[in-house]
């Protein structure tokens, strides 16, 4: 039984991982029914902009705990959606709204491109300086860490490597990070979306974006909004990431945005709650998959093929997913 | 172009722009026979006075040809007769001077590069830029032509076929020898060449014309390709360099294909796709004679080709049952997790994490080279006194396998399950509600797609002797994807070419291969923003990606009628 519980724990924390990535894909595929494949990567530079905005601060480590909870993490958390945002409007800009009306397939393809782009752009300069001319072109930029492998994420006092046990139950500090974050963005969230102008300016699109233009909302500012969101909290989930693992790669946003994505659908994708409860049974299923099977399929080596599976098995028999989806199959 | 310089001015110095542009013409024809370079290092050795290389023989061709179409319209109109209105003569000398600067330019950064500065160019270059820029910007102030009308001349079916075994010809020549130019400088600066040519053609019309005569002769269209493409291994007296390259081509031009009926003709995107040539290289590689092979039944090639291929066909039936039902765009992302599943379980059935099928990330290796009736595939041959290696006897295969893919492809296309495909893309409530069965026409072509892909799998278990979960990652199947979107979608020319490029490009510009991914993904993006249709655009889909744009769509149509024109010439009119 406690291996149950540790399990759950487990399981919610890593789910919560997911559903903060999975609202971005639900957000916008409620909208401009656009699967946005580069959402994974928008994840991935979240957690570098808050690794970058660390390096800027001068590399700040054995900060009491106050000040680094109360400084350091929102300044970082700041940094990462900053980031994140940036790089995900600039996406929506240049890269899907040229191809909204085109056939289905050609933002599909495009994001497959961006996603591809972004990696490779974080791991060729990221502390590189390709501005400055040279020889020895790109030039270092002192102090930078090169993204061609891991790069160690910095540690919060406070949060990093901290652990709490009720009963026999052990649960670690960054876990909690995540689901208190889950649960502030959700809040957030269906506050954003229920009692703000531009979050019901949002619902409307997604119903019907045709009427919704006559009724004099701007879409493609609505549409704006929703990347921009979805990429806030990709990027709070990067920062959960780095403080979960310890260390940050270029390829981390390919895996961990199939996952959410599968969250996502497993929820009803374009509907916003749907992910959040997507993500959260998905990390359960996963952790328990990799308890509760016996025999060598049980090894943690499958867990990812039992996720998959699990979104496969969904779609067969119940492809609106768990609460039904808004939107689905409008094309 | 047309709106910086005023018609008015165009007409007024048309005579004095002809005489620069000549003069231009005359410059670059010059350039030819004086030294491009001050070290024999860089390009092909362009440093020798009246002895011009190769390279600077291909620049000739296109300075002659400025120089042509510039002089010869100095004899008058009357005398030209009709072929005054044939050809664009202007604005083909515009296209030329500009494809001849480029390639100057090229070659010119090249050399700099190569040899350490711009000190190293000789007054060759620096004639033949001038030239170039003399002669671009002459051009530039002729009035344009009216569009080429080549492909309305009615020529004599010899002259078809002519002109298709000269194309292909040209084709062989030009593979044959930008595949055998090791210098990055060197083969940018053929590749710009031919570039070049190949707008200026286009230009004079020759692809239409070239098009109506293929149309008219396909036997004879099919049987050349073939032919040169068989002889291309004769062209290389066994070099294995070349060869190695051309086969991986091959291969992966085999896969891409498969992936364009599944993309292409039913509008699946279908991003697993690698997953399904994994499928049958590890079939393939498991009932080999391998020592690590771990099933101890070794039936013949003959028998593994379709075993490998029942079993990639199965896999793609247990993903596409369940997942073809549901919008089109969850296929995308299931055939993803797919995918990786596939690489997981490869990785997992070690022994150690499930039963032991494939070692692990350690794979399969030491595949035995291929024996087909008897011929052994890895042994060297001679023939026509012409060394053969092992990578040209692979290369034949391929072309075999490729052969039967397109003949599949082509029937396909033009069968009613084609032209229900074709529905089920466009729109496919509306072919649903015709009475097509979508929903086993997907599946058909999904489970066949992957069949495709498990015979090629299968053969490229042998050609790289190992099989190793790795080589089957989604950044191969974003490639397979590219090569179908960059060449067009629905096409087998351009799933060719686009293969070609996508194969080719690295293995001859290596210093460039930590850009490579980053620079395939933005072209990817820009391609989808600029020419979604693709290098070789098939017309119906080119229409689909523009369906606001009237006056492709009277492009089109007036396309059409002029084919059918050639085709019935009995038949006065033609309705649409």
């Amino acid at each position: 039984m406690e291996l149950f519980f540790q399990q759950l724990i487990n399981g919610l924390s890593l789910g919560a991982l997911y559903a903060l990535i999975a609202v971005g894909y639900t957000v916008v595929y409620g909208i401009v029914q656009l699967i946005n494949f580069a959402h994974g990567e928008i994840f991935m530079i979240g957690a570098f902009g808050a690794f970058a905005t660390w390096t800027v601060m001068g590399r700040p480590a054995d900060w009491p705990a106050t000040t680094a909870l109360l400084v350091l993490l929102p300044l970082m958390m700041i940094g990462g959606m900053v980031a994140a945002i940036a790089v995900a409007v600039a996406t929506e800009r240049f890269a899907y709204r040229p191809l909204r009306g085109a056939p289905r397939l050609a933002p599909l393809i495009s994001a497959i491109g961006v996603s591809v782009f972004l990696q490779e752009l974080i791991r060729l300069f990221f502390g590189t300086n390709p501005f400055i001319p040279s020889s020895s072109w790109p030039v270092r930029i002192p102090g930078w860490p090169d993204a061609k492998s891991a790069v160690p994420f910095p540690s919060v006092t406070g949060i990093s490597g901290e652990i709490i046990s009720i009963g026999g139950v052990t649960i670690q500090m960054p876990a909690v990070f995540t689901l208190g974050a889950l649960a502030i963005c959700t809040v957030f969230l269906w506050y954003f979306v229920n009692r703000t102008k531009t979050g019901r300016a949002m619902v409307a699109t997604s119903q019907d974006p045709d009427t919704a233009r006559l009724m004099g909302i701007n879409v493609d500012r609505v549409i704006v909004s929703a990347f921009a969101v979805g990429a806030a909290l990709a990027a709070i989930a990067g920062v959960a990431h780095g403080l979960r693992y310890g260390n940050i790669d270029f390829r981390m946003g390919f895996l961990a945005g199939l996952k959410a994505f599968t969250a996502a659908v497993l929820g009803g994708i374009g509907n916003i709650n749907g992910a959040v409860v997507g993500g959260l049974v998905l990390g359960v299923a996963e952790a328990m998959a990799t308890t509760f099977i016996p025999g060598q399929f049980g090894s943690s080596a499958w867990k990812d093929v039992w996720a998959f599976v699990l979104l496969i098995m969904v779609l067969v028999f119940r492809p609106q997913g768990l609460l039904g989806a808004k939107v689905v199959d409008r094309a | 172009m047309r709106a910086i310089i005023p018609d008015a001015l165009k007409l007024q110095l048309r005579y004095p722009a002809r005489a620069v542009g000549i003069l231009g013409a005359l410059a670059m024809a010059a350039a030819v026979f004086m030294p491009w370079a001050y070290g024999p290092g860089a390009l092909d050795n362009m440093t020798l006075w009246a002895s011009p290389s190769p390279l600077q023989l291909f620049f000739g061709v296109l300075a002659l040809l400025v120089l042509a179409l510039l002089a010869i319209p100095l004899v008058g109109k009357p005398k030209l007769g009709r072929w005054a209105h044939i050809l664009a003569w202007n604005t083909s000398a515009k296209t030329s001077a500009i494809s001849a600067l480029a390639m100057a330019g090229v070659a010119a950064i090249a050399i700099a590069i190569e040899l350490g500065g711009v000190v190293n160019l000789d007054p060759g270059a620096w004639v033949a830029l001038v030239g170039g820029v003399l002669a671009v910007t002459a051009t530039l102030f002729l009035p344009d032509s009216p569009p080429p009308s080549l492909e309305r001349v009615k020529s004599a079916k010899w002259l078809q076929i002519t002109g298709i075994a000269l194309g292909m010809a040209a084709v062989l020549f030009g593979a044959a020898y930008g595949l055998g130019l090791s210098d990055a400088g060197a083969f940018l600066t053929f590749a710009a060449f031919l570039v070049g040519l190949v707008l200026i053609l286009r230009q004079f019309g020759v692809f239409d014309w070239l098009s109506i005569a293929a149309a008219n002769n396909r036997q004879v269209l099919v049987l050349s390709a073939f032919t040169v493409a068989f002889a291309f291994p004769f062209t290389q007296d066994g070099s294995d360099a070349t060869m190695s390259v051309a086969a991986q081509v091959l291969i992966f031009a085999a896969t891409a294909l498969g992936l364009n009926i599944v993309v292409g003709l039913v509008g699946l995107l279908d991003l697993g796709y690698i997953a399904f040539l994994g499928a049958g290289a590890f079939t393939a590689a498991v009932l080999s004679e391998s020592a690590f092979a771990t099933i101890d039944f070794h039936p013949p090639f003959v028998i593994t080709v379709l075993i490998s291929g029942a079993v990639a066909s199965l896999l793609g039936l247990v993903i596409g049952a369940p997942t073809l039902r549901v919008s089109g765009d969850y296929l995308a992302i299931v055939t993803l997790a797919f995918g990786e599943i596939f690489r997981i379980t490869m990785n997992n059935l070690d022994g150690n994490d499930g039963p032991n099928l494939t070692h692990g990330s350690n794979g399969i290796p030491g595949i035995p080279d291929l024996s087909l009736l008897g011929f052994d595939f890895g042994q060297p041959h001679v023939i026509l006194g012409i060394d053969i290696g092992r990578f040209a006897n692979y290369y034949w295969l391929m072309l075999l396998v490729m052969g039967l893919i397109i003949v599949v492809f082509t029937n396909l296309n033009h069968s009613r399950i084609g032209r229900g495909w074709v529905a089920i893309r466009e729109d496919e409530l509306a072919a649903e509600a015709m009475g097509v069965n979508t929903f086993a026409l997907k599946l058909l072509a999904f489970s066949g797609g992957a069949f495709l892909a498990g015979v090629a799998g299968a053969v490229k278990a042998h050609y790289d002797v190992s099989v190793t979960p790795d080589q089957y990652v989604f950044l191969e199947s974003a490639f397979l994807l590219a090569a179908v979107v960059l060449g067009g979608m629905g096409t087998v020319a351009g799933v060719l070419i686009g293969a070609t490029i996508l194969k080719l490009l690295p293995e001859k510009l290596r210093f460039f291969s930590d850009y490579r991914l980053l620079l395939f993904g933005l072209l990817m993006v820009v391609m989808m923003r600029f020419r979604p249709e693709g290098i070789v655009a098939d017309e119906r889909r080119q229409l689909e990606f523009h369906d606001d744009s009237e006056e492709l769509a009277d492009e089109v149509e007036e396309e059409l009628i002029a084919h059918h024109a050639h085709l019935n010439p009995d038949r006065e009119v033609f309705e649409l």
